[in-house]
């Protein structure tokens, strides 16, 4: 059973760093197996955090040494050539541990402070949250993950036949590569999201997090979260032990208290392979462009 | 407090694997290791124990890929800025982390965020870069067919960096008079500003590169430190004495900038040691790896021709993606007098980027940078290593005692956040 949590600095707090490394240290003691960098909206839905998760994530997984840390990132006011090129670098100097959960929630908050141009209609928005998805992993497909040769003697550094253009042309996003950053380790870096927020996408995710009654309309193959506070706790653990849930994602103000005693009890599952998307047995992305197909 | 800070100072410019283009064949070179997070943390923690005031990544917003070829010599892991920083901000406790920012692909939001972000994990330590963006396939990345026209660019990067500054000043607490017009104006229209948590120096520290007169301008306004290539010391008075000119005409205190001209480095023991380095390093760049670097440089895929055979200049002229005029400006010389494209490439990537270029040992390096401080032509540097991590090693272990000797470098930080180490006061 996986054990998830978010973290953010709490409203209010002004310079909040302090908190922040007190929070990120209790969590690696008690080794979480994913750590979202999110803030907790009411109803148990999760929203970019206050501070921003693609610059953290690699502060923090400096800290956080085992699990999966994910960056929650605004989809409708994001751009996904520095989201592909960041979390590229991230995955990298992570050693495969990096994840991305795109939210619609948060919206008017960056519409606001991105400017009217940004505003959308609701039955429009998860046609660009899963363009964003979309544009962002062609972006990825620009390189093969063996394109990298790295010779010295014979001064070969890549295959050129193995990066191009992809010239991504979609409703919201036109992007022509190539990404000037390599295919990250895990192929693609782990896609999150909340059924909460969008329950229905066309784009599937490798893990999502959802409440007790929508988990069971998770996408086929995702390892599945239940969200959990400490009056949900009994019941969603029986989720688990019927094989309805893979795994709990702790929330409210005593999720840390919660992670804490559950790993009294609750061992880690045995961490093989390289990266996240191999420990967690979900299969490595195809790479349309590439001759050999699954590399 | 300056003067415990020292005459100098000093910045690292950071490329993955160092300066010159065949760095990464050296024999003592880590091109794996730009991939890795322990090479990051290993130079950060060199140059936070050398006292630099700050450590500096560039950026670019396309591929390095002339006429849809990426290169196959020529190395080319530029990571992510923010996340190499945010990385070393991790391992150090006062080196400042400067990413380079463009203001062309991006909205002030976004920006303002990372850096507090980068400002909060460092407690106090971000800077940014501001650049326009050159580069004429950059635009296609974001939907757009053509760069804008560099006056607009640099009144976008004006209007772009006072919309940031309210969104700092709002989170920390801070008036600002300007807010109206720096949220509402001809390039942005925003309703609020985000919470995001605060940090020590409220803001990042603003630097700049500009060279044209739009691009002076925009520095004079705004930059606490200005990048800049400076081949002579005449050529770095004239630049620093240009911009201090210009910052009085804007009504700022010109001590409030410091002028970084670009400096890359071989050291040696001897200066024949120093000058078989500087050899190995061009040799390195073999002809098809020199083909490509001038490739790059003018989007035009040269590898196409045979090297050892003239530029086909009407067929490049039409072709290349950088401006053709620039293009046949550059080659035409060449392409009359028939020389060979790989004869010409080589001399080409002889000096990269048109910075000074340092080969000696580091008694003569540190006399070069007092030459130049002693004769008001820069307040210091932006070193930019030969290869890595091996020079940046050298420079750490054997420069900089000499300068600390001297009393030119702080043998300690005198503050916490990049902000002090400048010492140029508190911000605008
Ligand atoms: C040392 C140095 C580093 C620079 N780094 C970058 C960079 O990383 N990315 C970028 O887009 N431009 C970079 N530039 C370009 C400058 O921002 C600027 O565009 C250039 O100096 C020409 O000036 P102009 O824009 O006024 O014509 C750099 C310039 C210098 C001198």
């Amino acid at each position: 059973m996986y054990l998830s949590i978010s973290i953010d600095v709490p409203d209010g707090d002004k310079n909040g760093f302090a908190g922040l490394v007190r929070q990120t240290d209790r969590i690696e003691k008690a080794k979480a197996d994913f750590v979202i960098l999110a803030r907790e909206l009411s109803k148990g839905r999760l929203a970019p955090g206050r501070v921003e998760a693609v610059v953290t994530l690699p502060w923090i997984t400096g800290r956080l040494v085992t699990p999966v840390v994910a960056a929650a990132i605004p989809a409708l006011h994001s751009v996904p050539f520095h989201i592909a090129r960041a979390l590229s670098a991230a995955d990298f100097l992570s050693s495969g541990r990096a994840a991305w959960m795109p939210l619609l929630a948060g919206g008017e908050r960056f519409d606001n402070a991105y400017g009217a141009g940004y505003r959308l209609a609701s039955a429009e928005q998860p046609a660009k949250y899963a363009d964003f998805i979309r544009a962002t992993r062609a972006l990825w497909d620009s390189w093969d993950q063996d394109a990298l040769i790295i010779n010295p003697g014979s001064g070969a550094y890549l295959d050129s036949a193995k990066v191009r253009r992809v010239d991504y042309r979609g409703p919201y996003f036109t992007t022509m590569g190539p990404l000037n950053a390599a295919r990250p380790p895990q192929g693609y870096p782990l896609l999150l999201r909340d059924l909460d927020d969008l329950l229905h996408s066309g784009v599937a995710a490798d893990v999502v997090l959802a409440s007790p009654d929508r988990l069971a309309q998770a996408d086929k193959g995702a390892v599945r979260l239940v969200k959990v506070t400490v009056e949900t706790l009994d019941a969603s653990l029986g989720l688990v032990r019927d094989g309805k849930a893979d795994g709990l994602h702790l929330m409210g103000a005593n999720a840390l208290d919660m992670l804490e005693s559950l790993r009294s009890w609750v061992v880690p599952p045995p961490y093989l392979g390289a990266t996240a998307r191999e420990r967690l047995g979900l299969r490595r992305p195809i790479n349309p462009h590439s001759q050999k197909g699954a590399a | 407090m300056s003067r415990e800070n020292g005459r100098l100072h000093l910045w690292a410019f950071l490329q993955g694997i160092g300066f010159f283009p065949g760095g990464w064949r050296a024999p003592d070179a880590s091109p794996r290791a730009v991939f890795q997070r322990e090479y990051y943390e290993h130079v950060a923690r060199l140059v936070d124990d050398a006292c630099f005031d700050a450590i500096v990544f560039g950026d670019q917003l396309q591929g390095r890929d002339a006429a849809g070829r990426t290169p196959s010599r020529l190395a080319i892991p530029t990571l992510d800025p923010f996340t190499l920083l945010s990385v070393m901000a991790g391992v150090t406790r006062h080196v400042g982390l400067v990413a380079t920012v463009s203001t062309t692909y991006n909205e002030p939001a976004e920006v303002a965020a990372k850096f507090a972000a980068l400002n909060m994990v460092s407690q106090g330590r971000a800077g940014w870069n501001i650049v326009t963006t050159v580069h004429p396939n950059s635009p296609w990345n974001f939907g757009a067919p053509d760069l804008l026209e560099k006056s607009l660019r640099y009144d976008r990067a004006k209007a772009f960096v006072d919309a940031a500054e309210v969104f700092w000043r709002d989170a920390a607490g801070m008036d600002d008079p300007h807010r109206q017009a720096g949220l509402h104006n001809r390039w942005f229209d925003i309703d609020g500003t985000l919470d995001f948590p605060t940090a020590p120096q409220y803001r990042p520290v603003l630097v700049q590169a500009g060279q044209s007169p739009d691009g002076r301008n925009f520095a004079a306004q705004t930059a606490e430190a200005i990048f800049c290539p400076a081949p002579t010391i005449e050529a770095g008075r004239d630049y620093r004495d240009d911009i201090r000119e210009r910052a009085r005409g804007f009504g700022r205190d010109p001590d409030g900038i410091l002028i970084m001209p670009g400096l890359a480095f071989i050291l040696g023991s001897t200066e024949e040691e120093a000058q078989r380095k500087h050899a190995l390093m061009l040799e390195l760049a073999d002809d098809g790896l020199c083909i490509e670097y001038l490739s790059e440089s003018i989007g035009y895929d040269l590898t196409r021709h045979p090297a050892e055979g003239p530029f086909p200049l009407e067929q490049i002229c039409a072709e290349c993606e950088f401006p053709a005029g620039d293009v046949r400006r550059m080659l035409a010389p060449a392409a009359e007098s028939g020389q060979s494209i790989a004869d010409f490439c080589r001399a080409y990537a002889r000096k990269p980027r048109g910075h000074a270029i340092f080969v000696g040992t580091p008694d003569q390096l540190a006399d070069r940078m007092e030459t130049w401080i002693d004769a008001g032509a820069c307040d210091g540097f932006t070193l930019q290593p030969g290869y890595m991590p091996t020079e940046l090693e050298l420079f750490c272990a054997h420069v900089v005692p000499l300068l600390q000797a001297r009393g030119l470098l702080r043998r300690q930080y005198q503050g916490t956040t990049l902000r002090d180490h400048l010492a140029v006061g508190a911000g605008a």
